[in-house]
């Protein structure tokens, strides 16, 4: 009993003394993923904890392994850890809610990390998603067809992301397609993304239309690659300029050859070391609303309003190739495979 | 007296009796499946639907005014169709087998990217990329691979004795995240030039007109052949013969379908930019002439190069994986009629208890059927990751429903037993010709994936009422 009584003061000393002792000997920042098991947030974690430690404070994470009473276990590890800064990566937006509470009751700062859970009192840092479709529109307008007859290959029809890529493809567009400069001539959703259904769509388009196709815009890179296939066959690879998003590898390489026009890129290692920078500054008593680049985001589903920071994705075409290479995510010679020496700059 | 013969006479064979009685003496002559007449006026119903409607839509080249019976979208049909129709082989013979292969859509994501693997990492760099033995290693590796994933999923179900829903839906989850794996979600690609042919990806993966008589000629002399052969051994072991003008309308029927295929894909003109760039490219003189955007051929008008009617054309012919379909369609059915070990996967399937007691081993059996639909992936991968020119771990995925589908389309009963090669490729086709026609009047998909759905369960329903009938 007297054991036990010593060990309860022992703790609520420690409770109080660790903050102080962390303010001294630099903050800690935390991150609770959702899974690990998909290669991006590896670059992700390199990235925020590069920042962190640069700045002197201590970095950890936990990994909910794809599941959501895990992560609630994690968060609550971590709050007893007196962690400053808690970025989160949920795996359910609405099932975390209770925990970000609670993180929010102990006194520290909570940071949606790419995928958003909605509570007034968080951080959300992303991505301009509904800015991808509309930069994809923006570089064909710009550096492809400002007219002509369009082709649109969406993504799966139950990924809400796929209708909103086509929102801000067609807020960009529209004043051409009112004027009746751009004609849609074939529009449709493409199971699973699948790069070989929209290949047989593209074909179908094609046929439909006599090869009288001027520009096409496909909401991701793997499908760009099922599009251009399909363009290759009827002869019309790279005189048909054709759109894309997430700066794979295959689709790089396509953009250095001429085949496909733009290859929208969100590059994570951006993402993370925002990140990075955010939970620094609000762990050494930076308010949220003070942060660089701050402004307030209500387009979730339950319109909450939050301090958010969206990020600008970069979309990669012939003329600025030479960022995806210089920041190390392809390597020069996979990007250039087969470019004919001279055509693009990034190649020499 | 008479009279009342002949009111018996007319009661017991009335005339439309008769005439019935003629068309099923036809049918019994003939031997042809009246299933399968169905399905094929069943097909022609839908194409001949979708040109009329097409044509209304936006006037065009096709039968009935539209885009859709056209020569270039009958080509594309086939090809988009082989990957399909070559996996529902093997599938009906596991069906009628009483098991089931759910994981071939994730088999043929593991297979594609494996082999893309190999082909563009490893002997790229070690043979030098372009090397001429890089597809034949490739395509050999990627039979291999499908063999030996064939053989797991058959010895888990035939000697460990898990039912085969299991092991190979196991296998759907399981071998998605090897394909993922095995390059962490990226794309491989390009493919080596001469493996893209496999692909079939547009003309220059064609083999020409010349090619494609010959083909057609050779197969319609093999027709005459086995009916000729055919009725050598009923003589043999003396079986009733089908009357001689039942042979000769079988053959007529059979040239006409193989000759006119042929003539339609002989009649796909390469499409006016690849005629260009092949004659650019291998130094040939393009005629000059007059301009007429009508025209498939290109001509010199001045120093541009035009479309015209008279002038340098080239017509493409069977597409590669569209023969490779034929010969596996070909091979399976002799395999599945004419060999012991067909004859046993439908005797096993009929009565597995009887089967087994009359001395067939049926666990290897299994294993051996199993290892078939694994190899018969590995082609549709070679195919699919050809097309696309490019291997990625989405290829595949849900392609174990469209090959159910297509089997039972076909005919196959899932209580096993019953089931035909030919039936499944021709339910493949429908099911390709019902996409790709609602993709080319722009439909939206939620619409397609109604369509193909009910289309489905329609063909079974109708297949299960002929069956109760016939019996």
């Amino acid at each position: 009993m007297k054991k036990f009584a010593a060990a309860v003061l022992a703790g609520v000393a420690m409770s109080f003394a660790l903050p102080a002792v962390a303010t001294a000997a630099g903050k800690t920042i935390a991150v609770s993923w959702k899974t690990f098991q998909e290669e991006r947030w590896k670059t992700d974690e390199a990235a925020i904890k590069a920042v962190v430690e640069a700045a002197g404070d201590k970095y950890i994470s936990t990994d909910a392994q794809g599941s959501a009473q895990k992560q609630a276990a994690d968060i609550e590890g971590l709050i007893s850890q007196n962690v400053d800064v808690i970025l989160v990566v949920p795996f359910d937006s609405d099932a975390i809610l209770p925990s970000i509470e609670k993180i929010n009751n102990a006194g520290i700062k909570a940071i949606a990390y790419d995928v958003q859970f909605e509570d007034p009192n968080a951080l959300y840092i992303t991505f301009d998603n509904v800015g991808v479709g509309r930069l994809m529109a923006k570089t064909m307008l710009e550096k492809g067809k400002q007219e002509g007859n369009f082709a649109f290959i969406k993504g799966d029809k139950g990924d809400p992301n796929a209708t909103f890529l086509f929102m801000g493809i067609t807020e960009v567009l529209k004043a051409n397609m009112d004027s009746g400069k751009i004609k849609n001539v074939c529009e449709t959703f493409t199971d699973g993304w699948k790069p070989d259904a929209a290949q047989k769509n593209m074909e179908q388009c094609l046929t439909a239309n006599n090869n009288n196709v001027d520009a096409v815009i496909s909401e991701n890179d793997g499908m760009a690659g099922g599009v251009v296939a399909a363009l290759e066959a009827q002869g019309l690879a790279g005189t048909v300029p054709v759109t894309g998003q997430d700066g794979d590898k295959a689709a790089l390489n396509r953009v250095a050859l001429g085949t496909q026009l733009v290859s929208v890129w969100k590059d994570s290692r951006v993402l993370g070391k925002m990140a990075g920078e955010a939970a620094v500054a609000l762990a050494n008593g930076t308010a949220m609303d003070a942060l660089p680049g701050v402004s307030k985001f209500k387009d979730g589903k339950k319109g909450v309003e939050m301090n958010s920071i969206l990020i600008a994705p970069n979309p990669i075409t012939k003329d600025n190739l030479g960022d995806v290479i210089g920041a190390g995510w392809i390597g020069k010679a996979e990007a250039c495979a087969g470019v004919a020496a001279g055509s693009v700059a990034a190649c020499n | 007296m008479s009279t009342s013969t002949d009111s018996i006479q007319t009661n017991r064979e009335s005339p439309g009796v008769a005439e019935e009685g003629a068309i099923m003496r036809f049918f019994r002559a003939t031997e042809i499946d009246t299933r399968m007449l169905g399905m094929v006026a069943a097909l022609l119903v839908i194409w001949a639907g979708f040109d009329i409607y097409s044509g209304i839509l936006r006037e065009n080249f096709g039968l009935f005014g539209g885009a859709f019976l056209t020569p270039r979208n009958l080509w594309t049909l086939l090809a988009q169709t082989s990957s399909i129709a070559v996996m529902s082989t093997g599938m009906v013979l596991l069906i009628v087998m009483r098991q089931l292969d759910l994981s071939v859509g994730s088999m043929l994501s593991t297979i594609a990217v494996a082999t893309g693997v190999v082909q563009v990492f490893e002997l790229g760099p070690w043979l030098g990329v372009g090397h001429p033995a890089i597809w034949i290693i490739a395509v050999v590796f990627a039979l291999l691979l499908g063999a030996a994933i064939g053989a797991l999923n058959g010895v888990l179900t035939a000697y460990a004795g898990i039912p085969a829903f299991i092991v190979t839906l196991g296998g759907l989850i399981a071998y998605s995240g090897v394909a993922w794996a095995l390059i962490r979600g990226e794309t491989v690609a390009p493919m080596d030039k001469t493996f893209k042919l496999l692909g079939g990806n547009g003309p220059l993966a064609s083999i020409g007109v010349t090619w494609s008589w010959i083909i057609g000629i050779v197969a319609c002399a093999l027709v005459i052949l086995m009916l000729y052969n055919g009725r050598r051994q009923r003589a043999r072991v003396g079986f009733p013969q089908r009357p001689l003008w039942a042979e000769a309308f079988l053959a007529i029927c059979a040239g006409v379908a193989i000759l006119g295929m042929t003539a339609v894909v002989n009649s796909y003109p390469w499409p006016p930019k690849v005629i260009e760039t092949y004659a650019l490219a291998n130094g040939i003189t393009i005629p000059a002439g007059v301009e007429d955007r009508m025209g498939d051929a290109i001509c010199k008008s001045g120093e541009a190069i035009v479309r015209c009617q008279q002038g340098l054309i080239y017509y493409t012919g069977f597409a590669i994986p569209v023969l490779i379909a034929f010969a596996v369609g070909i091979a399976m059915t002799f395999i599945a009629s004419r060999t012991s070990f067909g004859r046993y996967v439908y005797a096993t399937g009929g009565n597995p208890e009887a089967a087994e007691l009359s001395g067939i081993n049926t666990k290897w059996l299994t294993v051996k059927v199993f290892i078939l639909m694994g190899v018969l992936v590995a082609v549709s991968a070679v195919i699919t990751s050809a097309r696309l020119d490019a291997a990625t771990n989405s290829l595949g995925q849900l392609n174990e429903l469209y090959v159910i589908a297509a089997v039972v389309i076909g005919g196959t009963s899932l209580a096993g037993g019953i089931g035909t090669i030919y039936g499944a490729m021709l339910g493949a086709l429908l099911m390709q010709s019902l996409q790709s026609g609602m993709t080319l009047l722009n439909f939206e998909s939620a619409y397609k994936d109604m369509v193909v759905g009910t289309v489905l369960v329609t063909a079974v329903f109708v297949d299960q009422f002929y069956r109760r009938r016939v019996k």
